[in-house]
Parts: structure tokens; C-alpha cells; sequence
């Protein structure tokens, strides 16, 4: 046992009670990262985290975050700390500005242990499309850990960090915290501010917690939220104290299940954790009904078009003339771009790049993305239709459990089907949270708890509760 | 056959900032030195949105009489070029902040089809290398595209002299073509039948007047290619300044495909009631009701005209105009302010000359206390100098003298010492009253008012 596997209200009062320093813990989270060799790394801070350690003693303990190791996903700019978004085109890129939730981490002191490897531009759930490798997953280093925040996910899996923050524009948070058993929150869109963050699709893209717990997820959530001047985008609603609703009785809260989540598609396996969940709530006295939510099987293709089109342009600015990638041998100026994209990004990105450039090129921008954006709009109604009746929506995360790695590398359509169920909620720009349920053979089985805008509170609530009372079944 | 012309202005707006960053909105700065991440486009920034832009589109919009699209959007235009950093502009396609207005020249509407916000790019510097100011990137414009029904390029020049003016009074641009703040792209067709010809499209015209002659060149180049029975191809060209003639650039690629949707960073903009009405308030007066006021006090077209073209000059005329004689303020603004201005290259705010100085001197003329070469003096010294212009007269013994009694005085006693010039006016020679009012004036120093010392001797010529 470790300083680093205790819960954070006790490393806190040890670091209080100057029993442990900062520096033990990064000290700690830096041997794991030798011992586990998961790759979940692209960056490691190593030299600045024990500076900042170091400088910490000298400091009083005034929040619960404080000193505290957390890892970064590496499409969250970090100034002076290299940002490559796993991809060959920015694999120099040293930012001169850091993210807002990175300024909100460090106004806590907390403290980066490194940048943490990812699918590239979050393109792919599995890990598999960055530049620098894939991810283990240290559960089964056999199976993906999910992506695209593959090392936010497997270095709070493995003990590295007890936190990390991670972006999910279908689903990126939420399939690999399934995948490795943790607690990965998407916040409602405009929660959390999107300044600093390497855009993928920009009307989808939103950064939240990946922790080994609620109590711990809702800490995380509670520094990074808030309005930003700096992203027009970002809500003016007040930041609630999300801790404060955890062991809050759920009786009266009602829950809907959709149809779509439980149909056929999805393992009978998973099913049966997310029943047995249900039975639980029954039990407890909540009302939880099957509902049907309209329009929920066109989200792969509404999310095609809509985040490859947004990719497509976000992706445009990497031309090789004012930062990364520069390829020199050319004659022209499109040359110049022709070889620098040729070679600079991979092919997961180059065929989304293609797809979106196409989907907004000359009429198709009326045949494909205007028609997406109304279709977006009617999804968005049927679960705001749902949410008028229910406080919460539940199902599964994922049609299924971690796969092995190498499987989807060869068909494009298929990896999209991962996201089936976490799509939707991106399109409605609503929070979930991924919640670990249960196992089969011996992989974490995820529960998605979709919450209505702005009301974290209540998916938290029902979160803390489930993951109590599994705890007292085992 | 029949000419039709369109025009597509870009104009800069002198916001404080730029559209969508804090940057200063100050091209001329040294090189690279008012840019940040966001005009670099660097990974992870977002776009700010200035408000202030919205407000200067929206005083144009007012004053050219544009319908205004309440709720309104960004949209991006995506196109690879080193001279756009994030491989798109932000610009306006579906909901031009104005829309259907018009601008009144003096035989017809020119009537505007859009007006709308977008991003300016940065400017390339083309030496050895190709060199980047990102001093311009992000530099907020506002694109104004007429219908196309212009007809001659005396109709665009004044179109574009009466646009170029009601913007500079609206204050939100610098509009100086040479400076690049206000650029100019005209489309030109010619037709022998009802339907519009192909145009071809000239671009980037450096002055008002060589945008008429562009036009004219154009008509005539197409309308001889018509009369060959040759066809017209869909073409950019531009405007050679030395031989006056336009050059083809390139042959229009079938249709440029910008691949436009809506800009996600930026939410979607309402301009309610409130807001319409805060600006439709700070409205200055512009030029067409200028013109109607002068006339109406009586000012002389030239007068007039001179005013209105210099911008500094009227804002002057009119923190004085309600406080003198407004004939005899313009004739001195227009006449030695203006010459003294022009012949030391400086603006009237660069000169000593304030308001209540101007004002007492031109009641000293219009009540003909001094006389006009006396004020064409004092203006000399009241440009150069704060000195008060009472101190000026009394210490230079300038005061007219406008007492009766004493000026005929002093007539009686020049006509008496020179009786052939009573001769000479019984005569009727004309040139007898002449040297018997130099004489006067010579003998009272300069300091009788003249017309009345004139009046005065011709009475008492008559009677003696």
C-alpha cells in the first residue's frame, strides 16, 4: 500500500498533519509509471512536478486538491509542457499559453505529473491512432483501454495519478473510464471551458474528470467549472458544490431507461449488470421506467457528419507555417501543405479530414450537415422531452466490455460503433457519467448516467449511491 | 448596348480592438507586435467576440437604410492560404448583419443587397520569401455588396465618394483606399439584350477615380469583344494604373467551393430593441442633412462642398455655427483657415485656433467693427496664437471707426484738398472715388470701417 491508492480525504490530512509531502506522491506516481509501463504517457513532467513539489512545502495546505499528482490529456494545452494531441504534426509543440482547467488546476496546486497519451486529435476509441502507440490497459493488458483518453483513463486505473482530466466529443471520457473501471464524468457543454483545448469538433467537445471514484470526480468537477471570458461558449450558470448532494437519498428521484440502450445490440451480460442495478433502485423505492427516445439510432451518422465537418475546418490551421510539422522540400505553397498534412497526420485523421471536407463541399453542406443540424435539434427535444419527466436516464455506457487490442484497426465504420450510446449525448450537449457496475470475465462493466443540463448534482448523487450499495452487495 | 456594375467594398473598422481578440486594431504598429494566440490561430484558442464591431455595423446599417437581421450568426469560410491562420475566415454568409438597403446619389438609389461582419487576413509581404504582418489578421471589416444595377462608372465613382464620406461621418472607419482601410472590387457586364452579360471582375482598385476609369475600360473592352461576336469569359482582372486599361489576372474557376457552416465557437447574436435603439441614438448628423442645413443658412455650394470633404473642418464650422454669423464662419474656414491648413500639411485640432476666438472674430466682422483684410490678419495670428482677439485689435488699433460725424469729418477734409477729383466724379469717372477712399483711408489709418466711409463719400461727392 502506497500514500497513493488512500482516499483523498486521507492523503489530504496527512499532507496536513505533515505526515507525507507533495513530493512523496509525485515521487510515487513517478516510480509507477516505471513499474506499470502502460505508455499511457506522451509527456512526463517530471523535472517541473518535483520543483512544484518542492516549492509546495513551503506552502499552506488550503484546499482538498493540494498537492496532489493529476495527468492531463495531451489535447489540453499546457504552457512550456509539450502538447501534441498524439499526433506526428504538433510533435514539437510547445505552447506558450496554458488551457483554462489548467490554470484552475493550478490555482489549486495541483500538481502535473504529465501529458497523457490519447487517440490522435481524439480520433478513434481505442488508443490506437496516436502517434506514439497505443495505451495498455492495466486491467487486462491484452484488451484497449478505450479512447480517446486512453492514458487519462489507464494512469488513474494503475494507481499513477487518482486523477486526470480527459475530453469526450462522442464519448471519450466516458467508453475507456468503462473500459478501466473508473469514474469519467462529461459535463453539460459550456460546464467547463474549452479555451486551451485542441479543438476535434467544437460544437461536441467538452473536458471533464476521470477518477477512481464519485466523491473524488465531483472534487475535480467543482475546480475546473465555470464561466470563462475566454470561451463564448461557456455558461454564466453557477458552479454548484457537486460534493454536497453525495448521500443525498435518491427515493424520489425518477429514472428513465431507454429502450434503445437495452435492446439487442448490447452484450446480455452488460444487460444484466445494468438490471441488476435497476432491481437495486426498485428496490430502494425509485420509479425507474423503459422509455423510448426518438431518433437516438441516427446518432453515428449525425455524428459523422457533424463532428468530421467541424473536424475538417479545426484541423485546417496545421499548414506548417507558424508552429509543428514543417515539411521543407517543396515548390509551391500547396505542395507545402500537400506534404506537410500528407506526412503529419495519420490515416484515422486524414479519412475524417476527407469525410468532413466532403460532407461540407458545394451542395452536400445542405444534403448532409443542414440536414444533421436539424436531426441534432430533434434528438436534442426528445430527451429534453424525457428530462421534463424524469431526473436521470440510465443504461449502459457501452454495447460491451474492453475488446482486444488490434481488433477495429481494420474497419473505420466499426469503431464508431462504440460510441453508439454515448453519442447522444454530445449531440444534446447533456452530462453522463460512466460508473463501474460490475464485471464480465473479469473486465469493468460501465453504467451511463445521463443527467439533464447543468444538473451534475443530481447524476452524482445517484452515482454515489450505487456505488455504495454495490459496495455493501460485495 | 447596356453596362451593369455591382461593387463589393471591404472597409475596416477603427474598433479599439480587434473583432475576435483583444489585440489592438492597429495595422500600422510595427511589424508582428499587435498579435496574440488568437490571431495566430495557435491550437485550442477561441474566438472573443467584440461587441463594438456590432455596434459600428450596426450605424452603418442605419444609415444606409438596411434591413438588420436580428438574430444573427458567425459562419467560417474555409480556404487553405498563408495569409489565414486558422484555415478559415469568420465572416457572415447566412445572416448579413444588414440587408435591402440603399445609398441615394444624386439621379438614383444604388441599392445594397448585404452589408456583413467578418475577419480581415493577415497581409503578405512578398520580398525574396513570402513575409506575414499578423498585424492585420483579425482586423474587423465590414463587406458591402451593391445589386448589381450601377450603370456607368460616373454612377460608382459617386456612389463610392457618397459611401466613402457617410462612413467617415459615422466615424467608424479611416476609409483611405490608398491605405488599404477601404478596398474596392467592381463586377462588370455588358448586354445587347435584357439579360445580364457575363461579368468580369476587376479587383483591388487603388483610388475612386481609377475605379470610373476601370469601369468605363472595362465597358468599352467588352462591349468591342460583343460587336466581334466574341464571347466574354467569367475572368478576374485588375487595373493598370499607368496605362488606365485592366489587365487579366486569372480565368474564375468553376464555382470556389468554401465548404461555409456556422461557427461553432461563437453563439448566436440577438440585437434586441434596447440595443437598436442605444445606437440608432448616437447616430451623428451625416452629410445629406449637413448639406440641407447649410443651404438653408445660406452658405454657397463650393463653401459647402469644400466643408463636407474635410471632415475636421465641418466639426469645427458646427461647434461655432449656432454662435455666429454662419456666412462669414465658412467663408473663413473654407478661404484662410483651409489655405493655412493645406500650406503647412496640419489639421485644424493641430492649430492654436479655439472656438470662442473664432467666434468673437467673426462677430467683429459681421458687425463690421474690423474690416476683412483686418480679419484675414487676426485669423493669421489667432492659428498661430491663443491671444484673444480683443487684445489683438486694441493693441494692433485696429477698431473700426463707425461714428458718422467723424468719418465725414475726415472725407470733408480729403475732398477739400483734392478738387480735380470732384471733377473727375462729376465726370463720371470712376476711378475718382477709388483714390478719394485711399485717401480716407490713409488719412484715418486704416481704422474707418470702409463700406460705410464709402457710402458716406459718395453722399457727400453728390452734394458738393
Amino acid at each position: 500500500m502506497k500514500y497513493l491508492d488512500l482516499d483523498i480525504k486521507t492523503i489530504n490530512e496527512k499532507l496536513k498533519n505533515k505526515e507525507i509531502k507533495p513530493i512523496d506522491l509525485v515521487n510515487e506516481a513517478f516510480a509507477r509509471i516505471e513499474e506499470t509501463n502502460l505508455n499511457c504517457f506522451i509527456t512526463l513532467n517530471k523535472e517541473e512536478a518535483i520543483k512544484k513539489a518542492l516549492e509546495l512545502e513551503e506552502k499552506e495546505v488550503d484546499n482538498i486538491l493540494f498537492g496532489l499528482p493529476i495527468a492531463i490529456k495531451d489535447n489540453i494545452v499546457t504552457k512550456d509542457l509539450r502538447t501534441t494531441a498524439a499526433s506526428h504534426i504538433l510533435e514539437d509543440f510547445i505552447p506558450i499559453y496554458d488551457a483554462t482547467v489548467i490554470t484552475k488546476i493550478k490555482e489549486k496546486n495541483m500538481i502535473i505529473i504529465g501529458k497523457t497519451n490519447m487517440d490522435e486529435f481524439a480520433m478513434g476509441s481505442t488508443g490506437e491512432t496516436s502517434y506514439f502507440g497505443n495505451t495498455l490497459n492495466p486491467i487486462d493488458k491484452t484488451v484497449v483501454p478505450g479512447g480517446s483518453s486512453s492514458g487519462s483513463a489507464s494512469c488513474v486505473a494503475a494507481g499513477i495519478t487518482p486523477f486526470s482530466l480527459g475530453t469526450d466529443t462522442g464519448g471519450s471520457i466516458r467508453q475507456p473510464s468503462s473500459f478501466c473501471g473508473l469514474v469519467g464524468l462529461k459535463p453539460t457543454y459550456g460546464r467547463v471551458s474549452r479555451y486551451g483545448v485542441i479543438a476535434f469538433a467544437s460544437s461536441l467537445d467538452q473536458v471533464g474528470p476521470i477518477t477512481r471514484n464519485v466523491y473524488e470526480n465531483a472534487l475535480l468537477l467543482n475546480a475546473i467549472s465555470g464561466q470563462d471570458k475566454n470561451d463564448l461558449t461557456s455558461s454564466s450558470k453557477e458552479v454548484k458544490d457537486y460534493t454536497k448532494y453525495l448521500g443525498k437519498d435518491v427515493t424520489n428521484l425518477k429514472i428513465a431507461v431507454p429502450n434503445y440502450y437495452m435492446s439487442e445490440v448490447i452484450d446480455k451480460e452488460v444487460r444484466e449488470k445494468i438490471i441488476n442495478v435497476i432491481n437495486l433502485l426498485r428496490e430502494k423505492g425509485c420509479q425507474v421506467d423503459y422509455v423510448d427516445i426518438d431518433y437516438l439510432e441516427y446518432a453515428i451518422p449525425l455524428y459523422q457528419v457533424i463532428a468530421l465537418g467541424e473536424a475538417s475546418s479545426n484541423l485546417a490551421r496545421y499548414d506548417g507555417i507558424r508552429y509543428g510539422l514543417k515539411i521543407d522540400n517543396f515548390k509551391n505553397i500547396d505542395e507545402l501543405y500537400k506534404n506537410t498534412r500528407t506526412i503529419g497526420f495519420g490515416s484515422e485523421v486524414k479519412r475524417r479530414i476527407m469525410i468532413g471536407s466532403y460532407i461540407l463541399s458545394g451542395e452536400n453542406a445542405n444534403i448532409y450537415y443542414y440536414k444533421a443540424l436539424k436531426l441534432r435539434k430533434e434528438m436534442t427535444d426528445s430527451f429534453k422531452n424525457i428530462l421534463s419527466k424524469y431526473d436521470l436516464i440510465i443504461g449502459p455506457t457501452n454495447t460491451d466490455v474492453a475488446y482486444k487490442l488490434g481488433t477495429k484497426q481494420d474497419d473505420a465504420l466499426k469503431s464508431f460503433y462504440d460510441d453508439l450510446l454515448t453519442i447522444p449525448v454530445n449531440m444534446a450537449g447533456l452530462p453522463a457519467l460512466s460508473l463501474p457496475v460490475g464485471y464480465k470475465n473479469n473486465l469493468p462493466v460501465g453504467m451511463h448516467i445521463i443527467g439533464n443540463y447543468f444538473e451534475e448534482d443530481k447524476i452524482y448523487q445517484l452515482a454515489y449511491f450505487i456505488e455504495n450499495k454495490l459496495k455493501e452487495e460485495v | 448596348m447596356k453596362p451593369t456594375i455591382g461593387i463589393e467594398v471591404h472597409v475596416e473598422l477603427k474598433t479599439m480592438a480587434k473583432a475576435f481578440s483583444l489585440s489592438k486594431n492597429n495595422f500600422n504598429d510595427e511589424t508582428n507586435t499587435n498579435i496574440n494566440v488568437i490571431d495566430l490561430g495557435y491550437p485550442g484558442v477561441l474566438p472573443r467576440l467584440n461587441k463594438g464591431i456590432i455596434d459600428f455595423a450596426l450605424k452603418a446599417c442605419l444609415a444606409f437604410n438596411c434591413k438588420i437581421n436580428r438574430l444573427m450568426h458567425f459562419d467560417r469560410k474555409n480556404y487553405f492560404y498563408p495569409d489565414l491562420p486558422k484555415g478559415y475566415q469568420i465572416t457572415q454568409q447566412d445572416t448579413p448583419i444588414g440587408y435591402d438597403g440603399y445609398i441615394e446619389i444624386s439621379n438614383k438609389k444604388i441599392y445594397l443587397e448585404r452589408m456583413h461582419l467578418e475577419e480581415d487576413t493577415c497581409k503578405s509581404v512578398h520580398t525574396t520569401d513570402t513575409l506575414l504582418n499578423f498585424n492585420r489578421a483579425g482586423v474587423p471589416l465590414i463587406e458591402i455588396v451593391t445589386k448589381p444595377c450601377i450603370n456607368s462608372g460616373k454612377e460608382a465613382m459617386e456612389y463610392l465618394e457618397k459611401l466613402r464620406e457617410t462612413l467617415l461621418y459615422l466615424g467608424i472607419s479611416d476609409v483611405k483606399i490608398e491605405e488599404g482601410s477601404m478596398r474596392c472590387d467592381v463586377n462588370v457586364s455588358v448586354s445587347d439584350s435584357d439579360t445580364l452579360g457575363t461579368k468580369c471582375e476587376v479587383k483591388n482598385i487603388g483610388s475612386i477615380s481609377a475605379v470610373g476609369l476601370a469601369i468605363d475600360y472595362e465597358i468599352k473592352r467588352q462591349e468591342e469583344l460583343i460587336k466581334k461576336g466574341e464571347k466574354i469569359v467569367e475572368q478576374t482582372r485588375r487595373f493598370d494604373d499607368k496605362t488606365k486599361t485592366t489587365i487579366l489576372m486569372r480565368y474564375k474557376e468553376t464555382g470556389n467551393d468554401y465548404r461555409y457552416f456556422p461557427e461553432p465557437d461563437i453563439p448566436y447574436v440577438y440585437i434586441d430593441d434596447e440595443w437598436l435603439k442605444e445606437i440608432s441614438d448616437s447616430m451623428p448628423i451625416l452629410t445629406d442633412e449637413l448639406k440641407n442645413k447649410y443651404t438653408s443658412l445660406g452658405i454657397n455650394n463650393n463653401n459647402i462642398k469644400t466643408i463636407i470633404s474635410n471632415k475636421n473642418i465641418c466639426n469645427f464650422l458646427e461647434s461655432v455655427i449656432d454662435k455666429c454669423n454662419p456666412i462669414i464662419a465658412s467663408n473663413l474656414l473654407t478661404g484662410d483657415v483651409l489655405s493655412y491648413l493645406n500650406k503647412n500639411i496640419i489639421k485644424i485640432e493641430d492649430t492654436k485656433l479655439t472656438q470662442d476666438n473664432f467666434i468673437k472674430l467673426v462677430n467683429k466682422l459681421d458687425s463690421k467693427s474690423i474690416s476683412s483684410k483686418q480679419g484675414k490678419e487676426i485669423i493669421n495670428i489667432i492659428l498661430e496664437s491663443d491671444k484673444d482677439v480683443d487684445i489683438i485689435i486694441k493693441e494692433n488699433n485696429m477698431e473700426q471707426i463707425s461714428d458718422d460725424n467723424f468719418v465725414i469729418e475726415i472725407i470733408n477734409k480729403v475732398v477739400s484738398s483734392n478738387p480735380d477729383s470732384i471733377k473727375d466724379f462729376k465726370e463720371g469717372k470712376d476711378r475718382a472715388v477709388k483714390y478719394l477712399m485711399g485717401q480716407v483711408m490713409k488719412e484715418s489709418k486704416g481704422k474707418v470701417n470702409p463700406s460705410l466711409a464709402n457710402q458716406l463719400l459718395i453722399d457727400v461727392l453728390k452734394k458738393s
